[in-house]
């Protein structure tokens, strides 16, 4: 049986906010704790299952396992090929802001920028 | 009426030239600007392009070419499916004005085929939801009693051919949300199997669940739908290279002779009395058809919640990683700090019951816990997918409810997370197992509500679900909501 079982509280959440990158007001994240607790409550039923001798599920197209007959192995992998795509154009125009033909972050590209510009700026 | 033609009909007499296309894309138009206001089934409509499509069909007939299985039938679309420079939400502020750069594949089969597509449907928040609700833009009502929920996620798609405004959607179905909301309107609704449809340009939310689908107002035509959607795709790498078969041929094959499990786990505590009827009442016909019935067991049923909200959300807390204002969307970008802005703009960005799904997949895939949820959840669902094996050495088909109840109140499940969850019991585990399922309409209870009876199969065993249903609904018949003081 796995022993390791977590009550989430406050703390909890916060850190997994962090892992999640979700900026969670007070209100929130208080709400939330409960809600999940809950939720994994029910989830601890899966402990009543013995699943010592049983591999997890990794590749639903691989073999005929759960899937009845007539299901092929795998796909496998494609070969390596390049081939057209999305444009440079295409893939930048719905950038909330872009610059040098980039998408445009903060810090990293605006080291010295003085304030986030407003409007999208498109370089082709 | 044009929206009355069984889907085959209509292709066919606009093949024929009885009706043209444009006839049918100015009766979408006029039944949406009908309806649509009270049910908010879509999302985005655009007239103009529409008549353009129907134009572009009308004149291919004209010079003489030869025009597709999908001539003129309007086909929505669940606005999880990109489409090129057509706003594309997925149900969430966060893709609030997006478009595309390009179009899904199925999207582009449809056109292929001369469908038209006239929109894109609302549906909860990526997809996470049995109800609708969770949309960022306001919930769909369900045309059979507007106070009621359509299901979900794919409730606008549902609702968008139960009230025939198309008659014919696509939707996707990670644990249910074509099946729920199909049986919750009274129309068909198809989850092929894993891998069967192209899943190119849908916008993900559980990967090893995921699959695209069509509902209908009949089998065929859910048949013919499926066969212009399914087939291998190289630009998905989890779509499978075995040949499709002709479904819409299967909706006339016997029945006679076809063996069908009915799992006792799926007739238990929680299942409504009238549902319950309904279902045994419809497998009773199948009976009469020349079908043999016999009681199986899928023991590891009641474990299929559980197992589902862990690999989903832990599946769902990585693909939605991608939302984070750097490429598109939307971004809040109040200081020069980057991580500031991702944590502000996801926080402005997500609705509720996404930031609950995505903490609690990052919860059980992060250290110290991926073993005790994750790594558990994904051996039990071998132990789920083995049932499956057991039954199918036995029998052809299954036979169920899709859902326990009818269609619920809107409001009524909203703040309990879990009753929610609950209610998916009887759609999650094919779609942990990944083989197809369809629901069709079973009966209308004493409320006056649908009933749906879900059909499951093995995998790529389509046509045997198609055959089913159709002798179903030559039981059955499949009505539409009266909405004629609308029409």
């Amino acid at each position: 049986m796995p022993a390791q079982r977590a009550r989430l509280d406050r703390a909890q959440i916060d850190h997994i906010a962090k892992l999640a990158a979700l900026s969670l007001s007070d209100a929130e994240a208080h709400a939330l704790a409960s809600e999940l607790d809950a939720i994994l409550r029910h989830v601890e039923q899966l402990d009543s299952l013995d699943t010592t001798d049983v591999p997890p599920t990794t590749d639903l197209l691989a073999g005929s396992a759960g899937a009845g007959p007539g299901l092929p192995a795998g796909s496998g992998w494609r070969e390596d090929r390049v081939l057209p795509g999305v444009s440079h154009d295409d893939a930048l125009a719905a950038a909330p802001r872009s610059s040098l033909g980039g998408f445009a972050v903060p810090t990293f590209v605006d080291a010295n920028a003085t304030a986030p510009a407003a409007a999208p700026k498109r370089h082709a | 009426m044009i929206e009355e033609l069984p889907i085959a009909a209509l292709a066919a007499r606009v093949r024929a030239g009885d009706i043209t296309a444009t006839q049918v894309a100015e009766r979408v138009i006029a039944r949406v600007a009908a309806l649509d206001p009270r049910l908010h089934a879509f999302l985005e409509t655009s007239p103009d392009a529409l008549l353009a499509q129907a134009r572009a069909v009308d004149d291919k007939r004209a010079q003489g070419e030869p025009l597709g299985a999908l001539a003129g039938v309007p086909v929505a679309l669940k606005d999880a499916l990109c489409t090129r420079g057509r706003v594309t939400t997925a149900g969430s502020k966060i893709l609030g004005g997006y478009r595309p750069p390009y179009d899904a594949t199925v999207v582009a089969r449809l056109a292929a085929a001369d469908a038209l597509l006239p929109g894109k449907t609302n549906m909860d928040e990526f997809a996470m939801g049995s109800s609708t609700e969770h949309s960022a833009f306001g919930p769909t009502r369900n045309p059979w009693d507007e106070a009621r929920a359509p299901g979900g996620s794919s409730g606008g798609s549902a609702v968008a051919v139960a009230a025939r405004m198309t008659p014919a959607s696509l939707g996707s179905d990670t644990g249910g949300s074509i099946r729920q909301p199909a049986a919750f309107t009274g129309v068909v609704g198809v989850k092929p199997t894993y891998g069967r449809v192209s899943r190119y340009g849908l916008i993900a939310f559980a990967s090893s669940l995921d699959q695209i689908g069509p509902f209908a107002t009949d089998v065929r035509g859910a048949a013919r739908v499926l066969e212009v959607i399914a087939g291998h795709d190289p630009r998905d790498a989890t779509s499978l290279a075995a040949p499709t078969a002709a479904y819409e041929s299967a909706c006339d094959a016997p029945v006679r002779g076809l063996r069908i499990g009915v799992p006792d786990e799926y007739f238990a505590e929680g299942l409504d009395p009238e549902v319950e009827a309904s279902v045994r009442a419809a497998i009773g016909a199948l009976e009469k058809d020349g079908c043999t019935i016999k009681r199986i067991r899928l023991p590891h049923t009641s474990y299929a919640v559980a197992t589902y909200y862990v690999i989903a959300t832990a599946e769902a807390s990585s693909n939605l990683a991608r939302f984070d204002g750097v490429r598109y969307g939307l971004r809040i970008e109040k200081t020069h700090d980057l991580r500031q802005m991702y944590g502000d703009t996801r926080d402005a960005g997500f609705g509720a019951e996404v930031k609950r799904r995505i903490l609690l997949g990052t919860f059980v895939l992060s250290a110290g816990y991926y073993d005790a949820y994750y790594l558990k959840a994904q051996k039990v669902r071998t132990l789920i997918r083995r049932d499956f094996d057991a039954a199918f050495a036995e029998v052809d088909a299954i036979a169920c409810p899709t859902a326990p109840t009818c269609a619920f109140k809107l409001g009524d499940k909203l703040t309990d997370p879990l009753s929610m969850y609950l209610s998916d019991i009887y759609t999650l585990p094919a779609s942990l197992a990944g083989i197809p399922a369809l629901s069709v309409p079973a009966a209308r209870g004493a409320s006056g509500l649908p009933i749906g009876l879900q059909l499951l199969a093995p995998s790529l065993e389509e046509s045997r679900l198609f055959a089913l249903a159709a002798a179903v609904e030559r039981h059955v018949g499949i009505a539409a909501p009266a909405m004629s003081a609308l029409a």
